[in-house]
């Protein structure tokens, strides 16, 4: 993937180069918000992952610029700003995802994947397939190898979302976030649990597990 | 200093007294000169209207002997007049007469020269002084005032009258109006200086409050007399200003502190364990992947125990809650139970949910939210297996929202219960299980911010080995 960093923190612009880089993407960066646009407008990335605070011109004013152009690719706002305000203030910008202020670099790489991987399938699917895992949007259905499996609603929406980002390491924060729409961190295991649980549903019987976990990172839906 | 010199450029160049520079004696001088200007007004208006009467009085009685004579005059002739103003004068009538030759000359009559100095064409009117001989032998001025008129056959004849009375009524009026003028700037200069004095004190005391804050005394407090006037509701507001502020300055004072405190520990392992990694890597004799992994671990450490006193920081000293919104608390009961249901049939805890429907709450939503998460997360913590918890929903009889979670733990000591929510503070039987002592923090800051409270009693009692258990509630105010 072709992926742009704009970010005035050089260290951190480097360590997530750094990241990424091994994880196989190809990397632009750019020090502040002016030098983005021009790099965003010029090139071609798959994702820009933008900081929201910089100097000449901040992530915000440069997203809603690249959004009045007409240019959709998708944004990962990184913010030391983690109130519920200011993430509905990102969002409103044009951002696609918020990360929070210090992140894991395992977060950010699962975060950028899934949004290069939204805009793949940008699409309405009606039927979602991995491997031999499927899943029937309208009739709220999921087969394996032709079996029925039957699923709560929560661990089909946990399912849905993990089949979606088939193939790509999706966090435990990610989970809350999206499966149930919380933004803290519970001291237990609950999504553990819950992961467990689906993983009975949908390996159970079967000689390969699909629902993997991903050490340090959280649990990818392998084909 | 800066804005002292300010205060100098603008002030008068002559320094009044403070008294006389507030703003209470400014508008009492000016509610005064509106007042003079006004008293005044009408106090002229009485003094012309009564001299108006005295002198229009004496001029008709004038008019009145003139015309007499004049008639007299034209029916007996010059000898039948002079007859008359011999006889009147001599009489007891306070009227003056001359009778004068048309030279000027005097013929008769009660005074020896006419007071007109410059006679001219029939008739002049004139204003005089009167100096006669007083019954003490002394002499007495008197004010008069008459006309002089030429007569057909050219004598001339002088009329007047004596208004001596009149005029020293007209005096007294005037004496009394110059006195109600001054009794009036009197009285309002000495009112206007009691008034702002009063005011002076008042309002010295609450800037006297103000400097002392300003200057870091954040326990001053002005005085509330208990009157229940505007002072007392500016004292009041001047006081609720100060509490909330000074809770909120101690809140983030509390929590940098917190902060640097609880921070340091982990942070000094940290780098205790990097060091130590180092030389470890660097004599050959440990894996330095592993090193990197403890440490990212204890840095992911370090940062949830900072995000987690943040944001407890933040919560207590917000003044107002951002982002709260009207959600039905059965609904989001439900939607963290759905989260925690797997975690305790795991650990073989058997929980239930109870939510009353049809209630609404308005709060923080995610706040709510999280602070029932780390109730959760300690029944689930402390509750044994084969135990039970129960997380209700319900509306008290006094109409406050309350969640309450029901554990069969070893709950909290009676003692201890008070504690437990401040920072950092973990009870001697929790030490063996993870966490940094923040979560019920949380729960009652969230609590405070929503005007609520969190509640401790004791659980079900002790069964099968197990409790007393635990009884966590979080109230909150109900809809007014």
């Amino acid at each position: 993937m072709n992926l742009l960093i704009v970010e005035d923190d050089l260290q951190a612009a480097k360590a997530m180069m750094i990241s990424l880089t091994e994880a196989g993407h190809l990397c632009s960066s750019a020090g502040d918000g002016a030098e983005g646009l021009a790099t965003a407008r010029d090139g071609h990335f798959d994702v820009l992952i933008v900081d929201r605070m910089m100097p000449k011109m901040d992530g915000v004013a440069m997203v809603e610029t690249l959004r009045r152009e007409g240019d959709g690719t998708p944004v990962l706002f990184l913010s030391a700003l983690g109130e519920i305000d200011d993430r509905v203030a990102g969002l409103k910008a044009g951002a696609d995802d918020y990360l929070v202020k210090p992140y894991a670099l395992a977060e950010l790489l699962a975060r950028v994947e899934a949004l290069a991987r939204r805009r793949e399938t940008g699409s309405v699917q009606t039927l979602l397939k991995v491997g031999d895992l499927e899943m029937d949007l309208i009739g709220r259905q999921v087969r394996r190898a032709g079996q029925e499996i039957d699923l709560q609603p929560r661990e089909f929406q946990l399912l849905e979302f993990l089949m979606r980002h088939g193939g790509q390491s999706v966090t435990r924060t990610m989970l809350l976030e999206k499966v149930w729409e919380y933004h803290f961190d519970p001291q237990t295991n609950v999504i553990d649990v819950h992961i467990s649980r689906l993983r009975g549903k949908i390996d159970k019987g079967f000689d390969r597990a699909m629902l993997q976990t991903v050490r340090g990172a959280g649990y990818r839906l392998e084909a | 200093m800066a804005s002292i010199n300010l205060n100098r450029a603008i002030s008068l160049p002559v320094r009044l007294p403070r008294l006389f520079r507030t703003t209470p004696f400014r508008l009492m001088l000016f509610f005064l000169a509106v007042f003079a200007g006004a008293a005044s007004a009408f106090l002229a208006y009485v003094y012309l209207v009564t001299a108006g009467q005295v002198y229009g009085s004496a001029d008709a009685r004038v008019a009145r002997e003139t015309a007499d004579l004049k008639a007299i005059y034209a029916a007996h002739g010059f000898v039948g007049l002079n007859r008359a103003v011999i006889e009147r004068s001599s009489g007891d009538r306070p009227m003056l007469y001359l009778l004068m030759k048309p030279s000027g000359q005097p013929v008769s009559g009660s005074i020896g020269a006419s007071p007109v100095k410059s006679f001219s064409g029939d008739r002049t009117w004139a204003s005089f002084t009167l100096t006669q001989p007083g019954e003490n032998g002394a002499m007495v001025h008197r004010a008069a005032r008459g006309e002089e008129i030429r007569l057909v056959g050219g004598e001339r004849l002088f009329v007047g009258a004596d208004i001596g009375e009149a005029e020293s009524y007209v005096g007294k009026v005037l004496r009394a109006v110059w006195g109600a003028g001054a009794l009036i700037v009197l009285l309002g200069v000495a009112g206007g200086v009691l008034v702002s004095r009063n005011v002076s004190r008042s309002i010295a005391g609450l800037s006297a409050v103000i400097d002392a804050a300003r200057n870091g005394d954040m326990a001053v407090r002005a005085r509330v007399r208990g009157a229940g006037d505007e002072y007392d509701e500016l004292a009041a507001g001047l006081n609720d200003m100060l509490d909330r502020l000074d809770k909120s300055i101690g809140g983030l004072r509390h929590a940098g502190d917190a902060i640097a405190h609880d921070l340091r520990s982990p942070l000094t392992r940290l780098r205790a364990r990097l060091e130590a990694g180092l030389v470890e890597v660097e004599a050959g004799r440990a894996d330095p992947k592993a090193a990197l992994h403890q440490a990212v671990d204890d840095a992911d450490g370090v940062l949830r125990t900072f995000n987690a006193v943040l944001a407890i920081a933040r919560l207590e000293s917000a003044t107002a809650l951002p982002s709260t919104s009207a959600f039905d608390p059965a609904a989001l009961a439900e939607s963290v139970a759905e989260l925690y249901e797997p975690v305790c049939e795991d650990k073989g805890i058997d929980f239930a949910l109870e939510a009353a429907s049809g209630l609404t709450l308005t709060a923080h939503r995610d706040f709510v939210a999280q602070a029932l998460a780390n109730l959760l997360d300690n029944a689930v913590k402390y509750t044994p297996p084969g135990g039970a918890i129960v997380l209700r929903a319900r509306r008290r009889s006094s109409g406050d929202i309350e969640f309450s979670i029901t554990d069969t733990g070893p709950g909290i000591p009676e003692e201890d219960r008070g504690r437990v929510e401040q920072r950092f503070v973990r009870l001697e039987n929790s030490r063996s299980q993870p966490g940094v002592g923040l979560g019920l923090s949380l729960v009652a800051a969230v609590a405070r911010a929503h005007k609520g409270r969190l509640e401790f009693d004791e659980g079900p009692g002790a069964v099968d080995g197990m409790g007393p258990g635990l009884r966590a509630a979080l109230v909150f105010p109900g809809a007014v």
